[in-house]
């Protein structure tokens, strides 16, 4: 069997390579910095509220994309585009610094001869298995396979990479096997002010059968998951899909006309399934969020604006320079 | 008397798994005790019938150790045997009857199950169900007949999407069905109001053996407050567990999960493939069968009901070294 076929053969599950939070909005910011290129700040901000359109439909839950944007658009409103290049590229080590800061901190719960599980595929998890093999602690990992999307497949190959001892199981086996785990270490999508965790679909019941087993959850969060719309009760909203996130065309053939699937995207994890944040101020409670928020931004609520209000300006904005 | 061919047929096919699936063994099973009473021609001493059918019955129980359904039918038609007395016609009368009384009873079991789980069904209500269960989906329908299901969740149920065969099952009754993914279960969990499940073994606490994934499911239920039933021929309760044998769970192939070239890929990756779970009894809310509605820690009641004369041969060695030699002692 070919590559190809291998590939053809997880396409029948429904396998897709599907960008985590953080590679998203690092994305973004490529992309920006490409149409940056141009000089014009029409097209920039043409291209920008392409970006904001895109995630509205297809990641309105992935909040590292809205912050990164939100401090964009906040730079562009305040300078134009001078000077912009340079900042893009200081956001862009920031995310990467702040998600190392982060898998840091998560990586000190990590001792000598833990067993971990984890679910889908995140930035932060991924980096703090590299630093806890950097570090020579041993430890293995247990792999949900992570419906719809498979991206589970992608944290085991990676795991496989750095020679750490990887179990790959359905997203049904998690309980079976929680009695052997210690530790359950997850990413975000997003963390709202209550300190509920918008994760992949199945990371809410992954933190069910670890609470029940008294297994300890933290999740891998930098603090640019945060989403500061939640703080005046914006509620955040998950994407669904059908049938076709759970296979392809030619298995759905097989199936009855009237066949029909939900196939969610996100959940909701609440705080009290969590036992720790790590982000890059340190590791605490859910319920704490915003005792951080406080210390960071020097006040609660932050002084922030809303994406929504930074667009209708960045508008405006665009329509003087025509 | 030597054993008829036909038994020894029919023994070698549940031994190849030519004959699958609980209901079917146990089935195959009574059928061959019934044709080696049927053909029985030897001494007309009732002591030797007694003996032919206990070498008959051993045969049987050899076929598939560890299976639940096989020794509960040999021994429901062996405990009829036991009780009995008479001559020889009377002890084949009673072995036939009996063996038909056992396909009879399991064919129109899952039947009896649909008509009392659909009882527990409240009006309106949206159903979320695992796996594939033919009694699980006869309490569905049954229910939907009524009027009481307005929409049914059907999980997909990796790695081998039974799921799909519980969806096809159910739109062919014209039931409304939404498959889910496995990982989807607790998102979905607040829109549901009744979960019913299969089971493939209970045990003598109630725990319920079933496909993997089953537990999780119950527990998210018992999380959001939603009543959890089981639909299970009493067949299925395994009379091994109360003198504490376990239930051994089957690791399947790991290319059911990924295929084999990504196995071999990843050299630091093991793919394990646990086709069962254990759902504790306190996340079972009643386990429905052909008898009636009981709470899952009455499985003993159901034990003692059924397998009641072998508890005891059981409680000496164990399922698969049941003895029928004895029996004829003690009578």
């Amino acid at each position: 069997m070919g590559k190809t076929n291998l590939m053809n053969e997880l396409l029948k599950h429904g396998y897709s390579n599907r960008l985590t939070g953080t590679s998203l909005a690092l994305k973004i910011i490529d992309d920006l910095q490409n149409v940056l290129q141009e000089n014009n700040i029409d097209s920039f901000i043409n291209k920008y509220l392409e970006i904001i359109h895109f995630l509205e439909k297809e990641r309105p839950a992935s909040m590292a994309s809205w912050n990164i944007l939100r401090m964009v658009g906040e730079y562009v409103l305040s300078n134009g585009i001078s000077g912009l290049s340079e900042y893009l590229q200081y956001l862009k080590n920031k995310i990467d610094r702040d998600s190392w800061e982060a898998a840091k901190i998560a990586a000190n719960r990590v001792v000598d001869g833990d067993v971990l599980m984890t679910i889908s595929n995140s930035m932060a998890v991924r980096k703090m298995f590299k630093i806890l093999v950097d570090e020579g602690v041993k430890f293995s990992v247990y792999v949900l396979e992570s419906r719809p999307g498979m991206e589970g497949l992608d944290t085991a190959s990676y795991l496989d990479s750095l020679g750490v001892k990887t179990y790959l199981i359905v997203d049904s086996a998690a309980r079976f096997f929680m009695k052997k785990v210690k530790k359950v270490f997850v990413g975000a999508e997003a963390i709202a002010v209550n300190g509920a965790v918008v994760g992949k679909i199945g990371t809410s019941l992954l933190c069910l059968t670890a609470n029940e087993a008294r297994v300890r959850v933290f999740v891998v969060a930098p603090l640019y998951k945060f989403s500061f719309e939640t703080i005046y009760g914006e509620l955040i909203e998950l994407p669904e899909g059908d049938w076709r996130l759970l296979m392809n065309e030619d298995v759905r053939k097989t199936l009855p006309e009237n066949y029909s699937a939900r196939a969610p995207l996100y959940d909701v994890t609440p705080p009290y399934l969590i036992d720790g944040i790590a982000t890059e101020y340190g590791l605490f409670a859910p319920q704490a969020v915003p005792v951080i928020l406080r210390q960071v931004y020097g006040g609660f609520p932050p002084k922030l604006r809303p994406v929504n209000e930074i667009v209708k300006e960045l508008v405006e904005l665009r329509g003087e320079y025509r | 008397m030597k054993i008829p061919e036909k038994v020894l047929e029919i023994a070698e096919a549940i031994k190849t798994m030519k004959i699958r699936g609980a209901g079917k063994i146990a089935r195959a099973a009574a059928e061959a005790l019934k044709i080696a009473a049927e053909k029985y021609d030897g001494p007309k001493d009732p002591d030797e019938f007694r003996k032919y059918m206990n070498k008959v019955a051993n045969l049987i129980l050899s076929t598939r150790p560890t299976a639940v359904s096989l020794p509960n039918a040999v021994i429901y038609v062996m405990y009829h045997l036991g009780k009995a007395t008479g001559d020889i016609n009377d002890l084949k009368e009673t072995v036939i009857k009996s063996a038909e009384k056992f396909i009879n009873d399991s064919l129109q079991a899952v039947k009896k199950i649909g008509e009392i789980g659909a009882r527990r069904i409240k009006d309106n209500s949206v159903v979320l169900t695992h796996c594939h269960s033919t009694a699980a989906a006869s309490v569905i329908i049954n229910a939907y007949r009524m009027g009481k299901i307005i929409k049914v969740y059907s999980t997909e149920t990796r790695p081998f999407y039974q799921g799909r065969i519980t969806a096809r099952h159910l739109l062919e009754a014209g039931v409304p069905v939404v498959q889910i993914p496995d990982s989807a279960v607790r998102y979905i969990m607040h829109e549901v109001d009744q979960v019913i499940v299969g089971a493939d073994t209970i045990a003598s606490n109630g725990a319920v053996i079933n496909k993997i994934g089953t537990s999780q499911v119950a527990l998210a239920a018992h999380e959001a407050r939603v009543r959890v039933f089981v639909a299970a021929e009493t067949y299925k309760f395994s009379p091994a567990t109360l003198i504490g044998e376990l239930v051994p769970i089957e690791f399947r192939d790991p290319t059911e999960i990924v295929p084999r070239e990504w196995i071999n890929k990843h050299k630091n990756v093991e793919v394990l493939n646990p086709s069962f779970d254990v759902t504790p009894p306190e996340y079972i809310d009643a386990i429905i069968t052909e008898q009636g509605v009981i709470p899952p820690q009455a499985a003993i009641l159901v034990l003692l009901e059924r397998f009641g004369w072998a508890l005891e041969k059981i409680k000496q060695g164990g399922i698969g070294k049941i003895l029928f030699e004895e029996t004829l002692e003690e009578e």
